[in-house]
């Protein structure tokens, strides 16, 4: 287990999924838009799209510094 | 000096807890504890918040957060086994560390056995002898087996459940990942979200009992810090690994409440009891599915729900039983942490002397689970107790009585951490922090510049009003939880008065000295002398003296 957490396709697989997240945040944020607008009961899905958003995010930036660091 | 040169060689020879947990170790065993809440939560608070339960969802995840980043900000800091306790302790004195460290004591025990009992519901599915209705001795038997196998795996040591956590973390994370993909991409319609969110909207009451039944989905991400002083690197790995898993829980629990109110079934709704046609999230939140309503949810999912519903009770049930493993751990070590400060007598800080696990603290908070499991299960297992219960607990059964002390058991610990990091933060400013909570009033207290963390007044407040919802909305919960803290604080009173230690106030404590020790240990040689460099800083500052 460790061996392939180590390992450099463990990293990029992480990336795929930090995408994976990515898009998926920005079409709730977009379809939330399309459909409620700034309505508050379209709140919960705003931020369930921005924290998508950043935990791909996250994991580019932890890609980036795990490579700095080797 | 002599004293500090024997207590050092004594502290030598005593068998310590080994360095074995890697990052992915440190992220499952928090992940293991937490992800496994959601498979619990969704069906409670579907049946109570209805239409509101992505807000009491979003509400609870918030409070989440700024619970996250506390513990990450002080389990970095302070890396030594028994997180929330030491903290309060370190921060707050002995007797507040005691409560902390007693409530979330509470909830370890309680998490052993309501996931080993949630484990074996969603194995039932594919096994139906199983089934705790149809046969109650047999799921009793499995649930007993069950906590006694992960007393006898955490006995024998760390590494092995820290592997066995690792492999069933890794594989539910890239499941809900593929479920929230294929929910989020084909069948998500935000139009039916709004729709019922307004037309679904639920009481002030059934609000309140929702956000309550919420925090019990993100009760455990201190399993991180009860780690700490067996993680590699504890300072630098600890804000990594606990900001993803923050994140990703927080996704998780959005997701799911989101998809279940908004979401377009791809097979039909089976009408309800009386013939009529029900939403999807009044299905998932009856009796017969909230105890499986991410199996049932995950069903409904277009091209992946049909395999999904066949794999999603096996991968559920392995989730929680790793994150029953977790309570196993956690209490050990609190236990174990509570023993070294003297708020636990001394037997509970015997590490086994070959596989250096806290192995009595181990068999002894797994007793305390099994009390728990009888306590639970009796109604079933008898008429007799079936009649005492409903006259006694107003028709409460067992395992809802246990849910109602989990999300006592929380706020209450979490309450008090909340206070101990504002308190550390004046009153400890030297210790190196890698990680700080954002948004910070800089000021100068006593001579020297502090940090007041607004986050962590946000946090409390949201906590508190977690609490104060479970005490309002939970019958039961209102009288057992404070029931067990003060009875736990009479045999803690009763322990310290026979050891003559001070009973309301607390022990002298050498922090400087225990910090630099606990960085030496911790392996982070250049913040110990960065935190060496900070106290000579801050006695030169306070007694006037110039710089050198």
């Amino acid at each position: 287990m460790r061996r392939i957490v180590r390992s450099e396709g463990y990293a990029r697989a992480r990336l795929v999924t930090g995408s994976i997240f990515m898009l998926l945040g920005a079409v709730v944020i977009v379809r939330m838009a399309g459909s409620a607008g700034l309505q508050w009961s379209a709140a919960p899905g705003y931020v369930l799209g921005v924290a998508m958003i950043l935990l791909g995010g996250f994991r580019f930036y932890e890609y980036r510094t795990a490579r700095r660091g080797a | 000096m002599p004293d500090s040169v024997s207590a050092k060689k004594a502290a030598e020879e005593q068998p310590s807890l080994r360095r074995s947990v890697t990052p992915w170790g440190s992220f499952s065993w928090g992940y293991s504890d937490v992800g496994a809440d959601i498979f619990v939560g969704l069906g409670l608070v579907l049946g109570a918040a209805a239409g509101a339960s992505n807000v009491a969802f979003l509400f609870a995840g918030l409070v989440y957060v700024c619970v996250g980043l506390a513990y990450t900000e002080l389990a970095a800091a302070y890396p030594v086994a028994g997180g929330g306790q030491y903290f309060v302790l370190r921060g707050l004195g002995d007797i507040f560390g005691f409560i902390a460290g007693w409530a979330v004591l509470l909830d370890f025990t309680i998490d052993i056995v309501l996931f080993a009992w949630s484990c074996i519901d969603y194995l039932s599915k594919l096994l139906p002898f199983l089934a705790f209705t149809a046969h109650p001795w047999t799921h009793f038997g499995v649930v007993f087996a069950v906590i006694a196998g992960l007393a006898w795996l955490n006995v024998i040591g760390v590494r092995e459940s820290s592997a066995f956590n690792e492999i069933v973390s890794g594989l539910d994370i890239a499941s809900e990942t593929a479920i929230l993909f294929f929910g989020f991409l084909f069948a998500f319609r935000p139009e039916i979200l709004i729709h019922t969110m307004q037309s679904a909207w639920p009481t002030p009451f059934n609000l309140m009992n929702g956000v309550s039944l919420a925090i019990i989905s993100f009760v455990g991400l201190e399993s991180i810090s009860q780690a700490a002083q067996e993680t590699q690197r504890p300072a630098s790995v600890i804000p990594r690994t606990s900001i993803s898993l923050i994140l990703t829980i927080l996704i998780f629990a959005l997701s799911y409440s989101n998809l279940a109110l908004g979401l377009q079934p791809w097979t039909p709704i089976p009408p309800d009891a009386h013939g009529h046609a029900q939403a999807l999230w009044h299905y998932l939140g009856n009796e017969d599915n909230n105890g499986a309503a991410v199996q049932v949810l995950a069903s409904m999912i277009p091209y992946y729900g049909a395999l999904a519903a066949l794999y999603v009770p096996v991968l559920g049930a392995i989730l929680l039983l790793i994150s029953s493993n977790s309570g196993v751990f956690g209490s050990s070590r609190i236990a174990y942490a509570m023993s070294h400060t003297q708020l636990l007598p001394s037997l509970f800080k015997k590490v086994h002397p070959k596989f250096r696990t806290p192995a009595v603290s181990i068999v002894v908070f797994c007793s305390f689970a099994i009390l728990e499991l009888f306590f639970a299960a009796l109604p079933s297992l008898s008429p007799f107790f079936k009649e005492t219960y409903a006259r006694l607990f107003r028709g409460e059964d067992g395992i809802t009585f246990l849910g109602d002390l989990y999300a006592f058991g929380a706020a209450t610990s979490y309450s008090f951490v909340f206070i101990a990091l504002i308190a550390l933060r004046l009153n400890d400013p030297e210790s190196p922090r890698k990680f700080k909570m954002p948004f910070n009033i800089p000021f100068k207290y006593r001579g020297v510049r502090v940090e007041f963390p607004i986050v962590a007044v946000i946090g409390f407040a949201g906590i508190f009003s977690i609490l104060i919802f479970t005490m309002l909305t939970h019958l039961i919960g209102r009288i057992a939880g404070p029931s067990w803290i003060i009875l736990g604080l009479i045999a803690y009173l009763v322990y310290r008065k026979r050891k003559g230690l001070p009973v309301f106030g607390s022990q002298k404590h050498d922090w400087r000295s225990q910090q630099a020790q606990i960085l030496k240990n911790a392996g982070e040689l250049e913040l110990m002398d960065e935190y060496i460099a900070n106290v000579k800083a801050s006695d030169r500052l306070r007694s006037g003296e110039p710089a050198p």
